[in-house]
């Protein structure tokens, strides 16, 4: 029994990576912060904290799928910035929302032949890509602005059935991810892929019948698709185009993804893992801003935190 | 018929007297000088707030949301101005100054919380002209008055705000090009961050200086507002043509970067715009180029501060005051600059001598 609690905790023999770890250090910030500040369990606060981590969690949950088959998608931040201007450019949802999803796919369809089929690198293939976005990106909407249909901004913003919008948003993300990634043999395939990569034999997913490049493909096609929905949410509420909005998000959702305890070589990894790293991150920040602490000091004590969390992993499990 | 026209026109002279008016409090509104040297209250268009509307007794919570502390030295410089200028008033109880990290998103948050929190005022450096447009009207509803500065914004929602025209900004390099070369040459231009609001309204202020004049923008590059980046553009420019007439630099550090790259090839400086920085000031002070400083003080920070002050004391305060003051010329800069001081100080600075060489003291 006590084997099985000590595998939890660090992962061990576990597919879905190091979590529990993330997880009590989450619980541990919400404790202190509540005994510190009093109102962090307060509605208004917890709402805050769901609507500024949500762009993060949506991105993250995207990016998840690419780290499982041993990727990385740094196109992903500029693409939130590219569909805020498409749906600024101002004109009917109906029109607006399928043509930044289509758009977004495309992208994603071309970062993953870049990987699966011309073996570009990752970070190069999508390293390029988001230059290209954000050349295009600034082309449409050179300064922040224009006109969001009203239907986002709402959806966003507003309430159904006295909960806010959030929380509806929240769910169904994490539902058609959980469907992706653990109810359907697109997940599966992409643990196998990963876990073959991470352990050096490359071809034993093929080996087994798994159509490996196709399956890399659809994982950057699904991270381009979850951008675009964090670029979808954002749009509202910031209830304007930017075409800087989305600049960061890469990096932050890669770092949810790994704090969350996603092996970055692939194979290992979970839905739920980094939605409580992402959370781990919104805390932080929150925290600080709850505990008025000093700007100044804000992105060292953040680092440093983030650091130790990670260091907790072996670097054989990180994969670098 | 036309016996009747005087008549009507009476009528309805007689039933506008009788319709109140919004009443003025123009007389009573605090000049622009009281909050801070060079601003001045917008000629036009400008309403005044009602006297003791946001009157509280002595104990105030004021937040800003800084759209981000760390992004430069002038940002920084900025936070300390308006944290020394809290700490100066003895009626703060808390001064919680949130920092967005140029994100969007987490602005709209931090404005949020500080609504959540029940503050008494709040100050906004918007990250962008809209992202921060819903969040200040959430503010503006919860009845707490909004002080704006050093970005513009689309909405309406906001009691005073205090803005340096970046038009003016760049107007003023400008103007000094179209003088100093007679209307004629070609100029390098070295902007700064692509799509910024900042950088295309200094931008603007160029193009509308150089209208009427025989001036070519020979190259046009951006140098992101950093030296590093700067310099390598300004390298690049050297080595494919170094024959310029002058050159617009849309910030201080990329200013010094081009300065340096000319001392490193050792060719004559050309005239080349600064801004109100001691390291600029240092470098224009000891090589004598000609240039000029437009000015754009990080003791804005602090303005806001006042004005949200003046607010809760109950005084009334325009919506609207401007802050285009005239360009520095080399003997002002010289009354400034401070040699036992880091080139990261920025001028006008209302931080006390002691702040001062705390923060930015060589030694």
């Amino acid at each position: 029994m006590r084997q099985f609690f000590l595998d939890i905790v660090t992962g061990q023999r576990s597919r879905q990576g190091l979590w529990v770890l993330p997880l009590l250090m989450a619980l541990a910030i919400v404790a202190f912060l509540t005994v510190r500040t009093g109102h962090m369990l307060r509605p208004d606060n917890l709402l805050n904290l769901l609507a500024q981590a949500m762009p993060l969690i949506i991105t993250a949950i995207g990016q998840t799928f690419v780290v499982l088959v041993g990727g990385l998608d740094l196109s992903v931040g500029a693409l939130i910035s590219f569909s805020t201007a498409i749906l600024a450019l101002g004109g009917p949802a109906w029109i607006l929302i399928p043509a930044v999803f289509l758009l977004a796919g495309l992208v994603g369809l071309i970062n993953g032949v870049a990987v699966a089929r011309l073996n570009v690198h990752p970070i190069i293939a999508t390293l390029a890509m988001q230059y290209i976005i954000v050349g295009v990106t600034l082309v449409l909407r050179p300064v922040a602005g224009g006109s969001v249909p009203r239907v986002v901004i709402e959806s966003v913003g507003g309430t159904f059935l006295g909960l806010p919008m959030q929380v509806y948003w929240g769910v169904v993300v994490v539902l058609v991810a959980w469907k992706l990634l653990h109810g359907s043999r697109f997940g599966l395939h992409l643990f196998a892929i990963g876990g073959g990569v991470a352990s050096g034999a490359e071809d034993a997913a093929h080996n087994v019948g798994v159509a490996v490049k196709r399956n890399v493909i659809f994982a950057y096609v699904a991270s381009a698709c979850f951008a675009a929905a964090a670029g979808i949410f954002l749009a509202g509420r910031i209830v304007s185009g930017d075409p800087t909005v989305g600049n960061g998000y890469e990096i932050y959702a890669i770092t949810a993804v790994a704090v969350g305890g996603t092996q970055l070589s692939g194979g290992i990894g979970s839905l739920h893992g980094t939605i409580i790293g992402a959370m781990v991150l919104a805390l932080l920040s929150n925290g600080m801003t709850l505990l008025n602490v000093s700007p100044f000091v804000q992105t060292a004590i953040q680092g440093g935190i983030l650091l130790l969390v990670v260091a907790m992993q072996t670097r054989r499990k990180m994969g670098l | 018929m036309i016996a009747r026209i005087p008549l009507a026109a009476a009528g309805l002279l007689t039933a506008a007297l009788l319709v109140p008016s919004a009443p003025s409090y123009a007389a009573d509104a605090v000049a622009g000088s009281a909050i801070k040297a060079g601003l001045t209250a917008r000629a036009a268009d400008n309403p005044v707030s009602e006297p003791g509307k946001f009157k509280k007794p002595c104990g105030w919570v004021i937040g800003m949301s800084d759209f981000g502390v760390n992004a430069n030295t002038w940002t920084v410089q900025v936070a300390h101005e308006s944290q020394a200028a809290a700490d100066r008033e003895k009626c703060i109880k808390k001064f919680i100054l949130l920092d967005a990290n140029l994100d969007q998103n987490k602005q709209v948050s931090d404005i949020d919380d500080l609504i959540a929190q029940h503050v008494d005022a709040i100050i906004v450096q918007p990250v962008t002209p809209t992202s921060a447009d819903a969040a200040m009207e959430r503010a503006v509803a919860a009845g707490i008055p909004v002080v704006l500065h050093t970005g513009r914004v689309k909405t309406d929602a906001f009691t005073t705000e205090i803005q340096g025209g970046a038009e003016h900004f760049g107007k003023v390099m400008g103007d000094f090009i179209v003088k100093t070369l007679g209307g004629k040459g070609n100029i390098w231009v070295l902007r700064g961050y692509p799509g910024h609001p900042e950088d295309i309204n200094r931008y603007n202020g160029l193009v509308e200086a150089l209208k009427g004049s025989s001036i070519k923008i020979a190259a046009e590059e951006y140098g992101y507002w950093q030296y590093d980046k700067a310099k390598k553009v300004c390298e690049t420019l050297y080595l494919s043509n170094p024959n310029v007439d002058a050159i617009w630099s849309s910030g201080a550090d990329m200013t010094r970067a081009c300065v340096d790259v000319f001392k490193q090839f050792g060719a004559k400086i050309p005239p080349i715009t600064g801004e109100g920085n001691n390291g600029f000031f240092g470098l224009w002070i000891h090589e004598g180029f000609k240039s000029i400083a437009p000015e754009y003080g990080p003791d804005q920070g602090a303005a806001g501060v006042v004005a949200a002050v003046d607010l809760l004391e109950g005084k009334s305060l325009y919506k609207h005051y401007d802050y285009n003051p005239p360009g520095w010329d080399l003997d002002k800069a010289k009354k400034y600059y401070r040699d036992d001081l880091s080139a990261n100080v920025w001028w006008p600075s209302q931080l006390s001598e002691e702040q001062l060489k705390k923060f930015y003291g060589k030694k």
